[in-house]
């Protein structure tokens, strides 16, 4: 008699196989995604969204399931609500003394720092860390601190770092990160930085493509920047051989065939 | 109790008491009849125990979370908001509906198939009332 085994759904199931990072620079962070969700071998959505909103000022970039990482955002998202409507600034007149009155004021709190929600993701994937498989990077700003990014891999462990990649594809562009980041970069610097390194991941890993994602988040406002796939940053394309012309590059041709000969 | 918990998790159950135990712990013949088999072997089914934990999983998810935000006495006060509201001083009787526990629980405004699917009137289960106010009171 088969018996459904709850901890086998997950092999076949929708995966964020992906390329996701975040790097923090002087004013602010930038998150970037690619955007393509594969159930096995068929890309079930080629422009998705990987770059969720938790707060006004704080992003989460998620990889690994789907739906494991949905319902951990989702749960981060409420608690964060909830610690808004009780964080009070200081200037506020005496607060009423009513518990429900107190739960139910919509106060523009004092915004969490992005500790409390890297703080609460690792939380969550570290205590069901037997029955998730999420990735996930948090960035964002706050006024204590500024910009920062957290790292919370696959075992719940939370760290905090300049920059922070992840995902399927981050494996093939951990060394073009080590070599190219410099700290100091602005907006610019480091949009270019994320761009690159996502177009480089997502030509070398089968479960990254589509399009890129960015969102530039400083203290003023949150910018969204969509890279569409004709236009990605292109790199070693190789050359074109069959139908190769002679006549028209001769000294190629004599270059490869001396090449050849010795 | 601490933990963050999203979805029920597989428990290894080791001892378990039967539902049909009378007060000695014993299988209570009077009540149920024979022993059987079937009633006694316990298979570890983890769709089951998933779907029979889900809501209370759920539930102590929200708790914690009100713990870290608004402190200790949060759930304290909201669990005993549900007992203050659940107290029921009459004999059990066949329909019985709490709507303040409703509220306080977050399903008034949801349906289950228990709600319409089953007119009450045809309902008849017979009447121990003597089992069911000794269960009642030794809560």
């Amino acid at each position: 008699m088969e018996t459904i085994d709850i901890a086998r759904l997950k092999s076949g199931e929708v995966n964020l196989g992906t390329s996701i990072m975040a790097v923090q620079f002087k004013d602010g962070v930038v998150v970037g995604a690619d955007s393509r969700t594969t159930t096995g071998s068929y890309i079930a959505n080629r422009v998705t969204d990987k770059l969720t909103h938790v707060h006004d000022r704080i992003y989460c970039c998620r990889s690994g399931s789907a739906a494991d990482t949905q319902a951990i955002a989702d749960i981060v998202h409420y608690y964060l609500q909830l610690h808004t409507s009780v964080s009070l600034p200081c200037l506020v007149p005496s607060p009423p003394t009513d518990l429900i009155a107190c739960l139910l004021r919509q106060t523009s709190g004092e915004a969490p720092s992005v500790h409390t929600a890297a703080t609460m993701f690792q939380k969550m994937c570290y205590d069901n860390k037997d029955a998730l498989s999420a990735g996930i990077i948090v960035a964002g700003w706050d006024k204590e601190v500024g910009p920062s990014v957290y790292n919370i891999p696959l075992g719940g462990g939370l760290f905090r770092q300049p920059w922070a990649i992840g995902g399927s594809g981050s494996t093939y562009v951990y060394g073009y990160c080590d070599a190219t980041y410099k700290e100091g970069w602005g907006r610019d610097e480091t949009v270019e930085f994320v761009k690159n390194t996502l177009a480089l991941a997502m030509s070398r890993d089968g479960s990254s493509g589509g399009v890129i994602r960015m969102c530039v988040i400083t203290e003023d406002k949150v910018e969204r920047l969509f890279v569409p796939g004709d236009q990605l940053p292109k790199f070693w394309q190789g050359k074109e051989v069959l139908g190769y012309d002679s006549k028209k590059d001769a000294d190629v041709a004599a270059a490869v065939a001396m090449a050849v000969d010795a | 109790m601490d933990s963050l918990r999203i979805v029920p998790g597989r428990e290894a159950k080791t001892a378990t008491t039967q539902d049909t135990s009378n007060s000695f712990g014993l299988h209570d013949t009077l009540q149920y009849g024979p022993r059987s088999l079937a009633a006694e072997v316990s298979t570890n089914s983890n769709i089951k125990d998933r779907l029979e934990n889900w809501e209370a999983t759920q539930d102590n998810l929200k708790l914690q979370m009100h713990r870290q935000v608004f402190g200790l006495h949060m759930p304290m006060r909201l669990m005993m908001e549900r007992k203050l509201a659940s107290y029921n001083p009459h004999m059990p009787v066949l329909q019985q509906s709490n709507v303040h526990l409703d509220i306080l629980m977050g399903r008034d405004e949801t349906l289950d198939t228990a709600d319409f699917m089953m007119p009450t009137s045809e309902m008849k289960q017979p009447l121990d009332i003597h089992a069911d106010m000794e269960k009642k009171l030794r809560m």
